[in-house]
């Protein structure tokens, strides 16, 4: 278990945290050049800025979104707060990082981090409950949808044990396994699943109103190259 | 008049229903307008990032009515994204190789044909979902790769043809008859307000080139007579070119192939009397297809100014006579989707209403989160399915409606209107449904100005109110 675990907290997680910052920013990348693409080629590439600026604020803090669907808004907002947090930062990731290449940044307190661990374990539970219950979702999910707000609880879950060893049921190195393993197949998937919506957000609202903004000549060049030119209505 | 059995709720064409190899001109369609347009970049959004938290079925008028879950928008744009993953992205073609068993096929095409009329593409889930997820934007472009296969409602593509191909406008009214009815209503207007308002046709240099829905000429005489009246009362510069007199414009339903030269044929008529502004009457696809102007003439294309606007725009300077005498009845004011869900015009028509009405009331929810009538996406013009439109998808709608207790609906937009109409008529409502110009036309003082102004270009000031 020892090289077992060397590996999955070594070379492994290196591979799978380069595999998600590379995969993400090739994400960022792409979409902004192929932002800028449709930019360039539309007729009209004027943007109502105001209004997208507004609509992405109010999706990255989604406060008053709380009044609709008020559960499944709440659970998924303690989710989100949770996942991101506590991971970035934890006192001891900040300072595995500042071991590892002198990196570091403030933390959060150990407490706070306890409950927003704990509250984040069970919204994702809850989401995967309310996913399974309800008829829209359900007919709506596909494997994956459901699998993942378990898997990205789990290592927020574990990742409590091994802060708290005393109250670990399996023993401190089982433990750190599966935390580590199941951070590596996180960071592995985030840039191969919907999870990559972690970066795109802020720019989803700009990405839905770009289709709209066509090149000006977008018809009759469809018509062309179907050859449709001529044909009648 | 059903013709043949279609798969679809609707009539289609004869040539829908014998035509082949659908699956492979779908492709290569999808390819074109994905090489030459710009949905590429939303629908990878979509298949990338949708979580598939169904968020959007909250916000689905149609979903409610019928916890349908085909009527789930998300759903629904799965079925074009399926399409997009297998055939455009290279893990689907990864896939493909590796067994997935997805393939397009004639009864899929046919499925979509059916789901994607099941939309009226309001956009009103787009603003519950997290990723900003347009399903409009889905289902338009749905639409346009089915049109292209020639599964399009006829309703639709027969209002097409007669304005691009046949009398130049979708309700077939020849020009001796648009002059005809406008000296009607002329005479209408004198006898009626004893008013002497024009409705000048082809004046070179006029500001405005008005384009309302022209089957507004057939069923809708108090809304363009308030037009006029306003104009008239104003001092405004406005022509009627009878090169071109119709705002409608189907291709914002099914094809922008259509769509596009539809906004170039207003364009030209504009150019061809040197006017300056695109004017649309009361119509919310007419507006919103206008908007697109600018996306397929360039930046050097007309301004588009809405009738709403214009007047609202009178009404705050001051420009606008009324009588002190109100509206007294309750009215309430319907948000067309297509001038409210970007919140590009809200508040004009409520200025309006508010100088000219004693008990205006609000509908809930309205503005940009307002519900669609019902016969969005020129579903309305689709007269086969009238029940599905009145009383599942209108089912809300009628609900709103009866809430306020109003005995007037105020809807700015032709396809709304009808719509209306029939959902009040199939729900037991007694409401009238109205254009905001009929009750302008109610309440403006005409003698305030002894001897209104015709339409002289060079002499009159620039219209307020512009967009």
């Amino acid at each position: 278990m020892t090289t077992l675990l060397a590996f999955a907290r070594g070379p492994l997680f290196l591979f799978c945290f380069a595999f998600m910052v590379l995969g993400l920013l090739r994400h960022v990348l792409l979409t902004t050049w192929e932002i800028r693409r449709v930019q360039r080629r539309a007729g009209d590439p004027s943007l109502p800025r105001k209004a997208l600026f507004r609509a992405t604020l109010r999706w990255l803090v989604p406060l008053d979104k709380l009044r609709e669907q008020t559960l499944f808004t709440g659970t998924s907002i303690l989710f989100h707060v949770g996942v991101l947090l506590v991971p970035l930062f934890l006192a001891g990731h900040i300072a595995l990082s500042a071991r590892g290449t002198g990196l570091k940044w403030p933390a959060l307190p150990n407490t706070a981090a306890d409950v927003l661990t704990i509250v984040s374990v069970i919204a994702g539970v809850a989401l995967f409950t309310l996913r399974l219950s309800l008829r829209a979702t359900r007919s709506l999910s596909r494997p994956l949808d459901f699998a993942l707000p378990l898997l990205v609880a789990l290592p927020i879950a574990t990742g409590f044990f091994v802060m708290h060893p005393a109250l670990d049921p399996f023993g401190f190195r089982a433990m750190l396994l599966v935390h580590v393993l199941s951070a590596d197949l996180v960071m592995l998937l985030m840039p191969l699943t919907k999870l990559v919506h972690a970066v795109l957000l802020p720019g989803t609202q700009v990405l839905s109103e770009i289709g709209w903004h066509w090149p000006a000549d977008s018809g009759s060049r469809v018509a062309a190259a179907l050859g449709k030119e001529e044909e009648p209505v | 008049m059903v013709e043949k059995k279609s798969p679809y709720s609707y009539v289609v064409e004869k040539s829908c229903l014998t035509a082949t190899d659908r699956p492979r001109r779908f492709l290569e369609a999808f390819a074109a307008v994905l090489e030459h347009s710009s949905y590429g970049v939303s629908l990878d959004l979509a298949a990338r990032a949708g979580a598939k938290c169904a968020r959007c079925s909250a916000g689905c008028q149609l979903y409610e009515a019928t916890a349908d879950p085909r009527d789930i928008p998300c759903r629904r744009s799965e079925l074009l994204l399926t399409v997009y993953r297998r055939y455009f992205t290279r893990p689907g073609m990864l896939a493909a190789r590796l067994g997935s068993g997805f393939v397009l096929t004639d009864e899929y095409i046919d499925r979509m044909g059916e789901e994607f009329y099941r939309c009226t593409a309001c956009r009103r889930c787009k603003l519950s979902c997290p990723l900003g997820i347009d399903h409009g934007l889905i289902t338009h472009l749905s639409r346009w790769l089915l049109a292209e296969v020639g599964v399009v409602p006829k309703a639709l593509v027969v209002a097409v043809r007669e304005q691009l191909q046949g009398v130049g406008n979708t309700s077939a009214i020849p020009v001796p008859a648009l002059k005809d009815t406008c000296e009607f209503l002329e005479e209408e207007l004198r006898d009626n307000f004893g008013a002497e308002v024009k409705f000048p046709l082809d004046v070179e240099g006029a500001e405005h080139v008005f384009f309302p829905a022209v089957s507004d000429y057939l069923l809708e005489p108090d809304t363009l007579m308030g037009n006029a009246a306003v104009m008239a009362l104003t001092g405004g510069s406005w022509t009627i070119g009878t090169g071109n007199y119709d705002g409608i414009n189907y291709g914002l339903f099914y094809s922008d192939r259509m769509m596009e030269r539809i906004v170039h044929r207003e364009v030209d008529e504009v150019r061809r009397l040197h006017g300056k502004k695109i004017l649309i009457g009361e119509c919310g696809h007419a507006t919103r297809s206008a908007w697109f102007a600018s996306t397929f003439c360039g930046p050097e294309a007309p301004q588009v100014v809405n009738f709403l606007q214009y007047t609202a725009g009178a009404l705050r300077q001051g420009k606008l006579p009324l009588k002190k005498e109100h509206i007294e009845e309750k009215v309430t004011y319907h948000d067309p989707c297509n001038l409210a869900r970007a919140g590009r015009i809200t508040e004009e028509p409520r200025e309006i209403l508010r100088a000219i009405c004693d008990d205006f009331v609000e509908m809930t929810p309205n503005r940009q989160q307002n519900y669609c009538c019902g016969g969005g996406g020129g579903t309305v013009s689709i007269d086969e399915i009238r029940s599905f439109r009145t009383k599942l998808m209108g089912k809300r709608k009628a609900d709103q409606i009866r809430a306020t207790g109003a005995k007037l609906v105020v809807a700015p937009c032709a396809n709304c209107k009808k719509q209306l109409r029939e959902v009040c008529e199939d729900h037991g409502l007694d409401v009238q449904v109205v254009g905001l110009h009929d009750l302008v036309l109610k309440v403006l003082d005409f003698s305030a100005v002894k001897s209104p102004p015709e339409a002289v270009p060079e002499s009159v000031p620039a219209a307020g109110g512009a967009a």
